[in-house]
């Protein structure tokens, strides 16, 4: 890979110098040579490396020459994104052909999110963490919580009223995560990008899961004021053939099961994928989730956690001809939530919410010279959630629609999103990404006000200098303009990278991110008798400034097959402008939203991971800082409000019986607060509260029989939580009590996993 | 609902039916019906936002729907000079320091306006401050007892109520008496002249309801002809943050019982005595009360939150004892007529006759 060993700059003038001067009288004695991929194409700048260290390098149409010495009849070509060649230079005559593949084959290594096409983990000036497909494997995840419940400074809560769950990320609520498809953020109940519900998303189609702290505002735009999930599909291989897979899981839900189907929690998956001779590759998809629920405390009809049917399926179809790439993605997710309503002496009244979604998107990558490339990634969703209630009269046994106002509702949305990124190389020190983004969104429904939609138009340039190969300097700046909201003027953003020895490097980065005010902060209206809240159709971006550094210490294989990594990581995001809940000055009975308060979070992050024989893990620390809103008011309490988590994953292959193990474990420490009571003199006090900690833990097995057919068995949620307590007096009418709910209780899974290729 | 007028029934013939009561109902010289041993009743609340309030008679299995901004003010029939705002609209009411009412303006409501502090809204944390009680609204209303020296009524600045109806200018109001009568002053906030209305106690009701617009209303049915009334209307939460701890908050589906007229409730709990098993012998073990309207209130329903449904209570049931001293077994149904809130039923029988 791209490990340039170049580090004396006058090496480079001379021998650019060099190759610009060209000198005749040494004609017979030049070696000429053309880099390409493997398709033919050109690769510019790749860099060739004599064995003693000096060098020259190919120019922006891969051709490069130098004079035939004793010192450098071996070589060494490298190049961004391709595996590096050795050469040896045994033929004068006519030009060496040298062919480098795209080092694309440890997928695990490489990431996507900010970069243009495909980076290594060590080489993006982004500290990014990946989940990788072997770790969903060896889960046996029904859904994307299930993968992320364990990592540092993620956090979920449930909505079981709803039956969705909310995540929280580096302590920032789910507004201010973006969940992107393959970099195409996804439209939920709340509108675009905005509190997804993680699970409304297939996890057999996926390949892994980034994660990046911070705010990608320049390339990504609003709403990651705490950083970016992106979630990578799986794609079609590149080479011809088909490839089969089947899965089968059946799985426990606390103590309730029944077989395949009703109580307890079941998958199917089916999906295929082939790939022509030329230039065509199709791949399809379709799973089954069907969870019966849980009743907890609820004797009767209730359910604790409300049972869920989700069907999704998937759809690809794409072709390459002559450097330019294009695929069709089609996602469909339908989803049934079922909330029975209690017993009740005459009629009982049953909810159901029922979801589809479609996402189509249009991918595509146009080589357009060696040195100018074009991407692009757009999207467009079709989101309704209908809400059907039904009347049971208990004496009489007939069952109806409900007439009620508002009890057959619906709301829909209509997201549109077109990014264009080009990579245009200008030298092998300096690379510039010019791109466009527009976004668009339109909501209605019930308690929607009327509105005209937001659109949000942005252009951004982002630059990749290296001045040496151990410095990257990644400026970056978006403007844009929204119709509905006042946009942040420009956003500017800097990510650098620093290799402070070959084992040791350094990431800093600052950006300007933003929120932007969702359609329902800005239009969602509700009244009734005793509330009276409004949108704020004039609402501003809430912004943030965040600063990242992280220390990375890699250590290659070495000692025995032991490799081993050191992250250490840490924020400071300080927001502003923050949207809050206040009283309507124009009139006291409204409750509306406002850019009111302030807003800060920090933290740091310890993570060491290893790989000995058959042992694999990593262990993980974090101390994570909430900003204490009451603290503005109340001197006397702390500003900062930390939380500590710790997780750990261990994995051992048994070699004998070839069977993974693996232990999944986070505990997540309490989660402090201050809350205003009364004293026992009637005085307003601040009072500390505190939502209880809790420890997770899974445990699996997955066996290899024979080729094609895999088998997972193991306990999720072994320590048996159900709910966790908080201290709150609950602070509204409606205040969700002293137990907020966490999981279903310990649960059991044996699953098959079939799989075949060619 | 008992649409019957029984003018000669005074305060005299009251003493003396009461008498003949515990004499036993064959000799009660009143043609009345024998009371209705069981009853099932779907309340015409008029819908999802709950317009109506609702008189109920469970001898006479009546009912008599009222809207609830058909009034303002409530004035009490008793000995003693009392008015109650009407809390079935969330109205505030904020005594002045001035007992002129035309020095009271604009300039004084100002503030409130601004501050919200006399709304009732969820947000507005000394909204207890302006309200009647909420469990035996005279033993406490906001408007202080009329006082026969005219220099101590003070001038009230009185929001008529937002909550489930559209709102309504401000008024400012001053009450006092003459030769046993109440004297309103009333004018708009604004107003720099007032109208001045006489209202005569009628003993055969509890309260004499008044509109600004309309002037005195008939609203709740005589005192001995209604047993309980369900309204949306103020009552209060515990909440920290609120003065005195308690957050004045307008609940849907409230059942106040009449406690003025007589009428006294008790809460059963199935896992007590089953609703199906309550007998006459039952009764002995139980103390029913008067002086708290909220002893059905909205303890018959669970309200809902974040992680449930509203529903109806299926573990409990009251009793209630009439006027007549007869004692029925009450039983909420549902809280919906298909699927509608704001039309909840419930079913009762006699345990005992009077």
């Amino acid at each position: 890979m791209n490990r340039i060993d170049l580090n004396k700059i006058k090496n480079w003038i001379f021998l650019l110098a060099f190759l610009f001067s060209a000198n005749p009288v040494f004609a017979s004695e030049e070696v000429k040579g053309l880099v390409v991929d493997q398709k033919g194409r050109p690769v510019p700048f790749a860099s060739v490396i004599f064995s003693d260290g000096k060098g020259t390098v190919a120019d922006a149409e891969g051709a490069f020459t130098f004079e035939s010495q004793p010192q450098n009849q071996n070589i060494k070509i490298s190049a961004l994104g391709f595996e590096t060649v050795d050469y040896s230079i045994n033929q004068k005559d006519g030009v060496i052909r040298i062919e480098m593949k795209e080092a694309v084959s440890e997928l695990s290594e490489v990431v996507v999110t900010g970069n243009f096409g495909m980076e290594t983990v060590k080489n993006s000036v982004y500290q990014v963490r990946s989940i990788d497909k072997l770790t969903i494997q060896n889960r046996a995840a029904n859904n994307i919580q299930e993968v992320l419940n364990t990592e540092l400074g993620i956090r979920f809560s449930q909505d079981n009223a709803l039956g969705t769950s909310n995540l929280e990320m580096m302590g920032m609520s789910g507004q201010n995560v973006k969940i992107l498809l393959d970099g195409v953020p996804i439209v939920g109940r709340q509108g675009v990008s905005n509190e997804v519900n993680i699970n409304q998303i297939d996890i057999n189609t996926i390949e892994k899961i980034e994660i990046i702290e911070g705010p990608m505002s320049v390339v990504y735009g609003a709403d990651a004021l705490a950083g970016v999930i992106n979630i990578i599909t799986k794609n079609p291989k590149q080479r011809s053939g088909y490839s089969i897979q089947t899965r089968l899981q059946e799985e426990t839900v606390g103590q309730s099961y029944s077989p395949m189907a009703g109580a307890g929690n079941h998958i199917r998956n089916v999906s295929g994928t082939y790939t022509f001779e030329k230039p065509w590759k199709i791949g399809g998809g379709f799973t089954q989730n069907r969870f019966g629920g849980w009743k907890g405390n609820h004797s009767g009809r209730q359910f604790e956690w409300l049972p869920r049917d989700q069907d999704m399926g998937n759809f690809f179809v794409g072709t390459s001809v002559k450097g330019f790439d294009i695929d069709y993605a089609l996602d469909i997710l339908s989803e049934t939530i079922s909330s029975f309503g209690p017993e009740n002496r005459l009629e009982v009244i049953d909810r159901n919410f029922i979801t589809t979604r479609w996402m189509h998107r249009l991918n595509g990558k146009w080589d357009w010279t060696p040195t100018f490339k074009l991407s692009w990634q757009g999207a467009y969703t079709d989101y309704r959630r209908e809400t059907e209630t039904w009347v049971t009269n208990v004496r009489t046994n007939e069952t109806n629609l409900s007439a009620a106002p508002g009890s057959q509702a619906g709301i829909a949305y209509q997201g549109f999103t077109w990014r264009m990124i080009g990579q245009w190389l200008l030298s092998p020190k300096l690379s510039l990404q010019p791109g466009i983004d527009i976004n668009t969104e339109r909501g209605s429904g019930e308690r929607i006000s009327e509105n005209e939609g937001i659109q949000d138009y942005a252009a951004f340039l982002t630059g990749e200098w290296s001045p040496s190969d151990r410095i990257k300097i990644r400026p970056g700046i978006r403007k844009a303009y929204n119709s509905a909201y006042q946009a942040p003027p420009v956003i500017p953003s800097l990510n650098t990278k620093f290799v402070l020895s070959p084992v040791l490097d350094l990431r800093l980065s600052y950006a300007r991110g933003f929120r932007a005010p969702s359609i329902r902060e800005l239009y969602f209206d509700f009244f009734d008798a005793s509330h009276s809240i409004m949108g704020n159709p004039n609402l501003r971006a809430e912004t943030s400034h965040s600063f990242n550094g992280s220390l990375n210490f890699q250590q290659e294989e070495n000692q025995g097959g032991f490799f081993k990594k050191t992250v250490l990581s840490g924020f400071y995001n300080d927001v502003s402008d923050k949207i809050s809940f206040g009283i309507d000055p124009a009139d006291p009975r409204i409750t509306t939203l406002f850019n009111l308060d302030s807003y800060r979070t920090a933290g740091l992050m310890l993570n060491q991971s290893f790989i000995h024989h058959n042992f694999s893990g990593e262990i993980g620390i974090s101390r994570i800082g909430r900003y204490n809103m009451l603290s503005a008011e109340q001197t006397t309490i702390p500003e900062m409000l930390f939380t500590t988590e710790i997780n750990t994953t261990l994995t051992y292959l048994i070699s004998v019986i070839e069977t993974h193990v693996n232990l999944f474990y986070k505990w997540t420490g309490a989660l402090p607060g201050f809350e205003m009571a009364t004293d026992g003199n009637g005085n307003q006090v601040p009072r500390e509260i505190r939502l209880e900690g809790f420890h997770w833990m899974d445990l699996t097995f997955r066996k290899q029989l024979g080729d094609n057919l895999s088998i997972n068995f193991g306990a999720r949620n072994l320590l048996d939580v159900t709910t966790i307590l908080s201290t709150s007096a609950g602070g509204s009418a409606h205040g969700g009590g002293p137990q907020r709910p966490m999981g279903y209780g310990r649960s059991y899974f044996l699953g098959l996993t079939y799989q075949l290729s060619k | 609902m008992n649409r019957l007028k029984l003018p000669m029934l005074g305060f005299t013939a009251l003493v003396l039916a009461v008498g003949m009561i515990s004499c036993g109902p064959k000799e009660d010289p009143i043609v009345e019906l024998p009371p209705a041993e069981e009853g099932f009743i779907e309340i015409n609340g008029g819908g999802a936002t709950f317009p109506n309030m609702v008189f109920v008679n469970l001898r006479k299995e009546e009912q008599l729907a009222v809207g609830r901004k058909k009034w303002d003010l409530a004035f009490h029939t008793g000995s003693d000079f009392k008015v109650l705002i009407n809390g079935t609209t969330g109205a505030l009411a904020y005594e002045t320091t001035s007992s002129d009412i035309n020095t009271v303006g604009e300039a004084l409501a100002a503030p409130l306006r601004t501050s919200g502090e006399l709304e009732l809204t969820f947000t507005n944390l000394r909204s207890i401050l302006y309200a009647d009680n909420a469990q035996n609204p005279l033993s406490n209303p906001v408007i202080k007892p009329v006082s026969a020296t005219d220099g101590e009524n003070k001038v009230y600045i009185l929001n008529r109520g937002s909550s489930g109806t559209e709102a309504r200018p401000w008024k400012k109001i001053r009450l006092l008496r003459k030769d046993g009568k109440y004297v309103l002053q009333h004018a708009d906030i604004t107003a720099t002249t007032f109208t001045s209305v006489e209202i005569t106690k009628n003993p055969n009701l509890n309260l004499v309801y008044f509109s600004f617009e309309e002037g005195v209303v008939s609203v709740e049915p005589e005192k001995q002809n209604w047993d309980f009334v369900w309204t949306a209307g103020t009552s209060v939460i515990p909440f920290g943050q609120a003065v005195n701890g308690t957050l004045a908050y307008f609940f849907q589906d409230l059942v106040y019982h009449n406690i003025y007229g007589g009428v006294s409730v008790v809460q059963v709990l199935e896992s007590d005595i089953a609703y199906d098993n309550f007998t006459e012998q039952n009764i002995a073990s139980l103390t029913l009360n008067s002086d708290n309207r909220l002893t059905i209130g909205s303890s018959w329903r669970g309200g809902g939150g974040p992680n449930s449904a509203p529903s109806i209570r299926i573990d409990r049931y009251y009793i209630l004892k009439d006027v007549n001293g007869n004692h029925y077994k009450v039983r909420f149904l549902s809280l919906t007529k298909d699927g509608e809130r704001g039309r909840p039923s419930f079913e009762y029988a006699l345990v005992k006759a009077g």
